[in-house]
């Protein structure tokens, strides 16, 4: 084989009783093709000054991780745990825990490995690969082998059995397969107003009566809640508005100043399609807050340079443009959500928005 | 009946041969005790992901056994003061409840979270290390894509894991998630209807979350991890060239004891880094984000780092939307082409790449000597470029983050992205390529030359020249015979070839003993060998 | 119904803030810019406003006397006589109350050093007497909303509940800018929304209430005066007195950002050197 293969060791007799424990753990390194070409003490003779240094510095390793861990133990035990506002010692259990935790795992580490580093005979060992490839006749035979297996099977020879088995397992397969399948597949087109369309101001929702704009608390808004240069998160006010059934409703009634609100109506009404037309009211506008971009809510109104912004994507829409993209990856305006207010003198959604709420799909009209 | 004392030595004797009677133990494990491990640094970075797994397993279990994954709405009773009284899903409530009422358990949890950025962080840094030395080259190229599969593995864990508080960011996380899934062409609504079981978010997503995260992620995860050592082990581990190196043999350290108690000692340091970090820096404060609600969102929304770089290039990507007007009409929004292309892009691509290198080259044989970066200038070059690709990517999915805190505008941050995209891949390519070049040719010099050794001598006509000194043998000349370059590092400074005493020892301060006198290294091949213990 | 509520003066008046003046604007002399802003006081000020301010006739306070020299030498020469503002320099002050002028001043970002994307945070030039002085003077000729007197946080032993509840108001109106953990965020265009961890009560206050900068308002029918306290009280407690319980740093609160940042610098770094030293030759 190699050159080192064998070259300074022959086959010993284990049984020698005149063998030391080391001869016979070389005859092992031999069988497993292994030749120990250095192996020397790092110090010099035994009880060496420099070794027991070494010794005392990773005893005291070990008792430094011992005396960690009871800190770790003492401290779980007897520190003020239980969370309290402000500024009070529970505020360092964790810090605690964690510091004496990791000094005692790290001094242990590090023991151990000066251990192995420096108490250690320095060694370098060479064991050969033997990563060569099966010869060609072991391949023959294994690859003779399986096609005689195929050939007891007889599948070839037989057709029928061949169709058979194709004809019987398949759909056993899918048989497997359909419970997962079939279990987790739901149409999302499948009701008569697929959700994925409408939204909780939608008056369907509402028994056919129009839907209020309610706060978080479901109390409804008048239009002189909303101060000029501000802007509030709204809900439909069906029950449930407010939480995450109603994923897609969350909106942003703006009221925006006198000119800026004169831009927008122009950009609105302007709209190609002619569904925005009349659906601020007053000076008040209402935006879906679900970005068209990837769903996050579109809420970092600038009141003054009337942008909104998206704090996951940083896509901005311009309020007096229509809430048109003007920055980012997003690429459909803002959907409008026709206002008016009540005779009770709450905002009301006319309508649903007259657009699909949230982030872009293969099949949105 | 007399009582025979018991003998340890004895006994173990007994249950050995006991074990070899029926398992034939004693042959397969002496191979196992002598087996002979390589030793660098840059072999233990792999190790460092093996060891924060086995810490995601132990304090993943802990958490376990106090996390409910149901989305049913409560009201907050528990210790937390700023959330009580709130309405929020039995996930968060149970996440907080293990923070705030389970002693130890914030620890534990940090370290859960701690445990998974390490993970992927070293996972990252092990592949940098693979690539660049050529490690992947047959006979090792389906471990490479096993390593990029436990990438993905890992991210998609802990995209989930991330997940599971159901608090205010993660919420975030999972919209975008669901958005996503929407972009995909023809499929995207009945994907995600089949994902969240209906319309977002739905009731049933962090309980499928959840049996992802503790069961069939970490399942596949675990016997991943498993084939990949266990192939590492079959097929032995690569080794830098070297004295005595070649391709057919390992030069190294049995192990047992020394390379087992490496292994052990380091996992114990691993472990002392996480802990350490849990305790120290405070990571996911799930109490200030509140429960999810689809209408909150905080500036700063990002996901964990190694979603990053998916999170930024979705930032970057330009509004380019495709129409196409046929039917009803249908669009493919820009969310997809970095979401969906990008992320099977950069999975596929470092997959395929062993195969291409070695059409590319022609190479047929076996690798287990590994490569110097600057030997291989073209796969530095492509990993450069990935690297700057993925660096540039990940910075942008936290370019508010820096705009904010480095007073850069947002609008100048997301185009810095976007030509940084573009144009600093191809420039660490060219750049990381000529230094290799540069590299190597200086090592040819010297290995021509010798090593300068700043000694100026003054010839005859006048002229000065330096003075080299030889790494080899001279020819009648004096000058040096060119030596052959193996692959290995060059000596180029005079105290690299012992021309100086050694380095003074001492951490703080220098060991006083006197330094013993330099002696040349023994003759290879015969070495005093030491024996430990003769005593049988 | 709308048309005449202060908030709609101050969004007529606001809106004639334009981007920066012009170089060779800015050169104009004092004379011509006191011409117009006697013109402004003169005339077109009593032409458009007539009867609104009846009580610009009373006499100014003591306090708002001395606030008016202060205003004269520092302010005047943006906001013009009597706060109506200057075409181009700045705005008017009618209107915007004295909370805004607390906010504005106390927190050093009024006087601006120069026009810019956003007034930034800086030393006070002025003594917080001398604020109150400025913001008596401006509320007296221009009316406006104030900061109310008396206590801006709830007592939690009294009213145990105002922490959750300004907690919930707080992620529904303030964290989209400002961060859950209140450390600001970018806004577009080099805009940013500031750090809360050194606000006052009466800065966060008055910023609700008057919405500088491109802050919105929250006005008093949105978000009434007491959950204005509740949202202070969670700022105040939540988020600038607590002590972080998951470890000694917060990591500036920044979210997955700065963790990333920590697990390559310290976690990474620390056990790339400890395996260096592992695999280093003794």
């Amino acid at each position: 084989m190699t050159a080192h293969h064998g070259a300074t060791a022959e086959p010993v007799d284990v049984n020698d009783p005149k063998l030391t424990r080391f001869d016979i753990v070389k005859e092992g390194l031999r069988r497993d093709d292994i030749e120990i070409i250095t192996y020397e003490s790092q110090f010099q003779g035994p009880n060496s000054k420099a070794e027991k240094r070494v010794v005392r510095n990773i005893s005291f390793l070990f008792l430094l991780s011992g005396l960690f861990a009871l800190v770790f133990l003492v401290s779980y035990i007897v520190w003020p745990w239980k969370f309290e506002l402000g500024h009070t010692l529970s505020d360092y259990y964790t810090p605690i825990l964690g510091v004496s935790l990791g000094i005692s795992l790290f001094a242990l580490g590090i023991a151990i490995l000066a251990w192995a580093k420096k108490l250690l005979p320095h060694e370098v060992s060479i064991q050969q690969r033997h990563g060569d490839p099966s010869s060609d006749d072991e391949r023959l035979i294994t690859g003779q082998t399986a096609m005689y297996v195929a050939d007891e099977l007889g599948v070839a020879r037989r057709p029928l059995l061949k169709g058979a088995i194709g004809l019987g397992l398949a759909p056993l397969g899918l048989a497997a397969a359909a419970p997962l399948v079939g279990g987790l597949i739901q149409n999302p087109h499948r009701d008569a107003e697929p959700m994925m369309y409408h939204t909780g101001f939608d008056p369907k929702t509402n028994g056919d009566k129009l839907v209020r704009l309610t706060r978080d608390d479901g109390s409804p808004i008048r239009p002189d809640d909303v101060s000029a240069g501000g802007q509030m998160t709204v809900y439909p006010g069906v029950p449930g508005g407010a939480t995450n059934k109603f994923a897609d409703s969350p909106t942003l009634l703006i009221h925006l100043r006198a000119d800026d609100a004169e831009k927008t109506r122009v950009a609105a009404d302007g709209d190609k399609n002619g569904r925005n037309k009349g659906s601020m009211w007053g000076n008040y506008v209402a935006y879906s807050k679900i970005c068209t971009h990837a769903g996050c809510p579109a809420s970092l109104y600038e009141q003054q340079t009337n942008r909104l912004l998206c704090p996951c994507h940083q896509s901005q829409f311009l309020i007096t443009d229509n809430a048109q993209p003007i920055f980012g990856p997003a690429t459909r305006r803002l959907p409008m959500l026709p206002l008016s207010v009540d005779d009770e003198g709450f905002f009301v959604a006319t309508s649903d928005f007259k657009d699909t709420v949230g982030p872009d799909f293969w099949e949105r009209p | 009946m007399k009582r025979r004392k018991l003998d340890p030595a004895e006994a173990t004797a007994n249950f050995a041969k006991g074990a070899d009677d029926r398992f034939q133990a004693a042959t397969p494990l002496r191979g196992l005790l002598n087996k002979v491990f390589p030793d660098h640094w840059s072999f233990l970075l792999g190790e460092i992901a093996l060891f924060s797994f086995i810490v995601l397993l132990l304090s993943g279990v802990f958490l376990t056994l106090f996390f409910d994954p149901s989305m049913k709405e409560i009201p907050y009773e528990g210790s937390y003061p700023a959330l009580r009284g709130v309405e929020m899903s039995q996930a968060y409530a149970s996440s907080l409840h293990l923070s705030f009422e389970v002693r130890g358990g914030l620890f534990m949890r940090q370290m859960h979270h701690w445990a998974a950025l390490l993970f992927m962080a070293s996972i990252v840094v092990h592949m940098a290390r693979v690539f660049f030395t050529g490690a992947f080259r047959k006979p090792r190229e389906i471990n490479w894509v096993i390593g990029v599969l436990l990438f993905l593995l890992g991210f998609f864990a802990g995209f989930t894991g991330y997940s599971l508080p159901d608090d205010g960011l993660s919420g975030t996380g999972l919209r975008i998630a669901s958005a996503i899934m929407l972009s995909l062409p023809v499929i995207g609504t009945w994907l995600s209807a089949a994902i969240f079981g209906g319309e977002y978010p739905g009731e049933l997503i962090i309980g499928r979350f959840y049996i992802a995260h503790v069961l069939l992620i970490p399942g596949i995860l675990l016997a991943l991890i498993s084939v990949h050592l266990g192939i590492v082990f079959k097929q032995k581990h690569t080794q830098w060239a070297g004295p005595l190196r070649t391709n057919e043999n390992v030069v190294g350290e049995r192990m047992f004891p020394r390379y087992a108690m490496k292994q052990g000692g380091f996992f114990m340091a691993v472990f002392g880094v996480i802990a350490f970090m849990a305790g120290m820096f405070q990571i996911n404060p799930i109490w200030l984000f509140g429960p999810y609600r689809a209408a909150e969102v905080s500036s700063a929304s990002q996901p964990d780092w190694y979603v990053m770089f998916m999170d930024g290039l979705v930032r970057l990507m330009p509004n380019w939307q495709i129409y196409i007007p046929f039917g009803d009409g249908y669009s493919i929004p820009p969310l997809f082409w970095p979401a969906v292309v990008g992320l099977g892009a950069l999975f596929t691509l470092p997959m395929a790449y062993p195969w291409l290198e070695a059409r590319k080259l022609k190479d047929t044989r076996s690798h287990h000597l590994l490569q110097r970066p600057r030997d291989n200038p073209e796969r530095l070059g492509i990993g450069m470029m990935a690297l700057a690709f993925f660096t540039v990517a990940t910075l942008s999915g936290a370019n508010d983050v820096i705009a904010d805190k480095f007073h850069i505008s947002l609008n100048a941050m997301t185009w810095a992205g976007r030509i940084g995209l573009l144009v600093l891949p191809p420039l660490a390519y060219y750049v990381s390529v000529r230094i290799a070049f540069g590299l190597q040719q200086h090592d040819r010099e010297v290995l021509a030359h010798g090593v300068e050794t700043g000694i100026i001598r003054r010839l005859p006509n006048g002229k000065f020249e330096e003075i080299h000194q030889p790494l080899g043998p001279v020819d009648e000349h004096g000058h040096p015979v060119p030596l052959e370059y193996a692959g290995w590092v060059v000596p180029k400074k005079m105290n690299k070839i012992g021309a100086l005493g050694p380095a003074v020892k001492g951490f703080f301060f220098p060991v006083e003993a006197p330094a013993e006198t330099p002696v040349s290294p023994a003759p290879i091949g015969s070495a005093k060998k030491e024996e430990i213990s003769s005593k049988r | 119904m709308t048309s005449d509520t202060p908030a709609r003066r101050r969004a007529r008046v606001f809106s004639r803030r334009r981007g920066a003046p012009s170089r060779a604007r800015r050169r104009i002399g004092a004379a011509v810019r006191m011409l117009a802003a006697l013109a402004l006081a003169g005339g077109v000020y009593t032409a458009f406003t007539p009867g609104a301010f009846a009580e610009d006739n009373t006499p100014l306070s003591t306090a708002a006397q001395q606030g008016k020299e202060l205003f004269d030498n520092s302010c005047i020469s943006c906001h013009g006589r009597d706060g109506q503002g200057v075409e181009a320099r700045g705005p008017s002050l009618i209107g915007v109350g004295s909370a805004s002028v607390e906010f504005q001043v106390g927190t050093g970002r009024m006087p601006m050093t120069r026009q810019e994307a956003q007034a930034e945070q800086k030393a006070p030039q002025f003594t917080p007497d001398e604020t109150k002085q400025i913001a008596q003077y401006v509320q007296e000729i221009g009316g406006g909303p104030e900061i109310p007197a008396g206590e801006l946080t709830e007592d939690l032993k009294a009213n145990p509940d105002a922490l959750a509840r300004g907690g919930e108001l707080f992620r529904v109106n303030c964290t989209s800018c400002h961060s859950f953990g209140g450390a600001g965020g970018a806004l577009s265009s080099g805009k940013f929304a500031p750090s809360l961890g050194d606000a006052t009560p009466e800065e966060i206050y008055a910023a609700m209430l008057t919405g500088p900068q491109n802050m919105p308002v929250f006005g008093d029918n949105q978000i009434s005066p007491d959950e204005k306290r509740e949202i202070i009280t969670y700022i105040q407690t939540q988020i600038q007195e607590d002590k972080d319980p998951g470890g000694v740093f917060n990591l500036g609160r920044y979210g997955p950002a700065t963790e990333g940042v920590a697990i390559f610098l310290i976690g990474i770094t620390i056990l790339v050197f400890t395996s260096l030293w592992i695999a280093g030759k003794s």
